[in-house]
């Protein structure tokens, strides 16, 4: 059989777009309920996706007053969406800076257990003060050590599941999932990661990024085929071209502007205060991503669009709609169909986390038009052939014994 | 008056060898005993976290996946202070209890720290299991009441989805942990989570001033009402605000006589003034469901129908404890 693609939605509470939910039609605090997931998910299992991705951080967002947050920690989430559902894998995103590393090892180890083999574990090492605070710090320990520690507490988590004799899944252990794009980040998703979540606008970086993730993993001992590669796709999905455009006009309008500003300005690690929206952002405040200390992945996107394009702020805050740097595809079921097969063909993505304009209701239009469309296509499966997230994303059994590679 | 009742159980793999701890059953097995713990009007199921019966899954893990196929009975999730750092129990359980519509609590175990918040600890030489135990169920209780449900507007016209002046952060600095908040998510239906602790391994003075239901072992239990009371005295809480369960194992008895094990539980909570009885589920899955069916009707009142697991118990919602 040919390649196939591999899709996850990410359920990023009501929507990636920050005026999501001001959609009309929209619960607007529905994201707040658990029956808002479990029901995503079952419509995730019909439409036979590999996996729903809960993202997360140990936090309230500062910028709650005007758009929804993450608010339901994922683990038990993903154990309850387990409990009603059957095929459809379970990721679930978790601290490396925030955790003991004893007791995440056999949580997520329990939870592919319960799942019947169908948890995979997003490490992340969490940007930002706010979460620094929950745990005692005045701020977020530094870049490099942060994944230095990420690097020791996976490498922990995955000795310890391999090490287990009782409660073990079918899929032998959870997928390993990460999604740094930062040098730092790149070099853990080489050596510890099975599925990468990549932020990308542009086709030429994105296939130059999957190579060096799998020349990476090569040089890590490991077969670049078992390295899966799905970029972040924002989608807005219309029955005809201008109705998609004037839905995403119309989320442009939604976007609150304080929660546009402070959320570019986390993003870039400085104040937007006194900035005007019709003047392009002042090139002596931006420095170079490597030296960014949050998120160097939405930096670098953020950057490279000042740089080739150099939009006025207030073009910016459009083009990036309050979302997560991710591309934003806007268009008829073929249109987004035809993207995702571009991308898919030029070696530029195993497959898309696929994260709804709005949700459901974006979620509704994806499952309901885009897939049947890929699917006619041949281009994604029409049923599981396996019952595992492993099986889904056509990764190997791990060996019994983790093969301990020097870094 | 009605007898709350709570079974203590363990779900993992059982070690065959071995049963002087609760049971442990399997995850099949915990789904069948959850079904008639829903029909029997069960308050709650303990979820244990190890002990020598068998190896456990993690209890936060198998409540969110109970919870998910028999939502009508509460979970209590045993958890340690070791290795959780006190933010991270806080989102869990209330997710859980979120989840759940108000039926989920914490029987949080004394111990040591995490590593996380080891680094920053106030007073890094602090250990005492007893004083942590204290202090982490403050934060606990402080983080559930940091961000209220009122606060979670969503008003589309005016583009507010939190009154962030309602929510407001704990800023807390103890000698075991510094823990800004406030917490990511509303508080939840009833009103805040459940705090659970064990008479023995922790003294009534250090439990008095954040604990909801205090368990007591069966050869204690005759002092435990007078020593709870004064205990929540001197915090200026009332005997009302916490259910007093003594422990009891569902053993000991033959189908025939199981209910008169029933009544005698219920004559013994009467005597010794506890609202309840926490059972220690003993033998295997089928003899637990056949005591569950004939001893807990003799307890409590399968027609009436709570809506949290604080109306279970007999507790006022903390909303209504806190006006």
């Amino acid at each position: 059989m040919s390649r196939q693609l591999h899709l996850n939605v990410n359920i990023l509470n009501a929507g990636v777009f920050g005026g999501s939910w001001r959609f009309p039609g929209t619960d607007a605090t529905a994201s707040y309920t658990i029956a808002h997931y479990t029901s995503i998910a079952k419509k995730a299992e019909q439409a036979k996706l590999d996996a729903v991705f809960l993202a997360d951080g140990p936090a309230l967002d500062p910028s709650i007053a005007h758009r929804t947050g993450n608010n339901l920690e994922p683990s038990t989430v993903l154990a309850r969406i387990a409990a009603q559902t059957e095929r459809i894998g379970l990721i679930a995103t978790l601290s490396s800076s925030y955790n003991d590393p004893v007791e995440v090892a056999r949580r997520l180890g329990d939870l592919d257990h319960v799942s019947g083999g169908r948890f995979g574990w997003n490490v992340v090492t969490t940007a930002g003060s706010v979460a620094a605070r929950n745990f005692g710090r005045a701020s977020e320990p530094e870049h490099a050590q942060r994944y230095r520690r990420a690097a020791e507490f996976a490498t922990h988590v995955v000795a310890s599941w391999a090490a287990r004799t009782d409660l073990v899944s079918p899929q032998g252990r959870p997928v390993v999932v990460q999604a740094g794009g930062s040098r730092d980040g790149r070099r853990l998703a080489a050596q510890v990661g099975e599925v990468i979540f990549s932020a990308d606008q542009d086709l030429a970086h994105a296939r130059a990024f999957r190579a060096e993730i799998r020349a990476g993993a090569a040089e890590f001992g490991r077969r670049p085929e078992e390295v899966v590669i799905l970029p972040g796709i924002s989608t807005v999905v219309g029955s005809t071209e201008a109705e998609a455009r004037a839905r995403r006009a119309l989320l442009d309008d939604l976007l609150p502007d304080a929660y546009a500003r402070a959320r570019l300005a986390g993003q870039l690690g400085f104040s937007l205060d006194g900035l005007s929206d019709d003047e392009p952002i002042p090139a002596e405040l931006l420095v170079e991503p490597d030296a960014a200390g949050g998120s160097q992945t939405f930096f670098r996107i953020v950057k490279t669009i000042i740089d080739t394009e150099n939009p006025t702020l207030g073009q910016l805050l459009k083009k990036l709609s309050g979302g997560a740097g991710h591309r934003i595809v806007v268009g008829t079921p073929e249109q987004i169909a035809d993207d995702i097969e571009t991308w898919f063909r030029a070696g530029a993505a195993d497959g898309f986390n696929v994260m709804p304009d709005v949700l459901p209701s974006g979620f509704d239009d994806f499952a309901d038009h885009v897939v049947p469309e890929l699917q006619r296509r041949g281009l994604f499966r029409t049923e599981y052939d396996g019952r595992t997230l492993r099986e889904h994303l056509g990764l190997p059994l791990p060996s019994a014994h983790l093969e301990v590679t020097a870094s | 008056m009605s007898t709350a009742v709570q079974l203590a159980l363990g779900v993992g793999v059982p070690d065959p060898h071995r049963s002087d701890g609760p049971t442990v059953v399997s995850l099949a097995a915990a789904r069948t005993i959850a079904a008639v713990a829903e029909q029997v009007g069960l308050a709650a199921i303990r979820l244990v976290d190890g002990g020598p019966s068998g190896r456990t899954l993690d209890p936060t893990v198998v409540a969110g996946y109970l919870a998910g196929v028999h939502g009508g009975v509460g979970y209590v999730t045993e958890i340690p202070t070791t290795r959780h750092a006190p933010y991270n129990v806080a989102r869990r359980v209330l997710s859980l209890d979120r989840a759940t519509a108000g039926r989920v609590g914490i029987a949080l175990q004394a111990g040591q720290g995490d590593e996380v918040s080891a680094v920053t600890a106030p007073v890094p030489d602090a250990t005492d299991p007893t004083r942590r135990w204290t202090e982490y169920a403050r934060v606990l209780t402080r983080l559930w009441e940091s961000f209220p449900q009122s606060a979670l507007i969503g008003d589309q016209q005016a583009g507010v989805v939190v009154d962030t002046a309602r929510v407001t952060p704990i800023n807390h600095e103890g000698v075991f942990y510094r823990v800004a908040g406030p917490l990511d998510g509303p508080s939840s239906r009833q009103g805040r989570p459940v705090i659970v602790a064990d008479l023995g391994a922790l003294d009534a003075t250090a439990v008095a001033e954040s604990v909801d239901v205090v368990v007591v072992d069966r050869s204690s239990a005759a002092d435990a009402d007078a020593t709870v009371t004064e205990a929540l005295g001197r915090v200026g809480r009332s005997r009302h605000d916490v259910a007093l369960l003594g422990r009891a194992d569902l053993a000991g008895y033959t189908p025939a006589t199981a209910g008169t094990y029933g009544d005698e539980l219920r004559d013994w909570a009467a005597e010794h003034r506890l609202d309840g009885v926490e059972l220690v589920a003993k033998g295997g899955s089928d003899a637990i469901v056949t005591a569950l069916r004939t001893v807990v009707p003799r307890l409590t009142d399968p027609a009436s129908t709570p809506a949290t697991l604080r109306a279970a118990l007999g507790l006022s919602e903390v909303a209504a404890v806190l006006a």
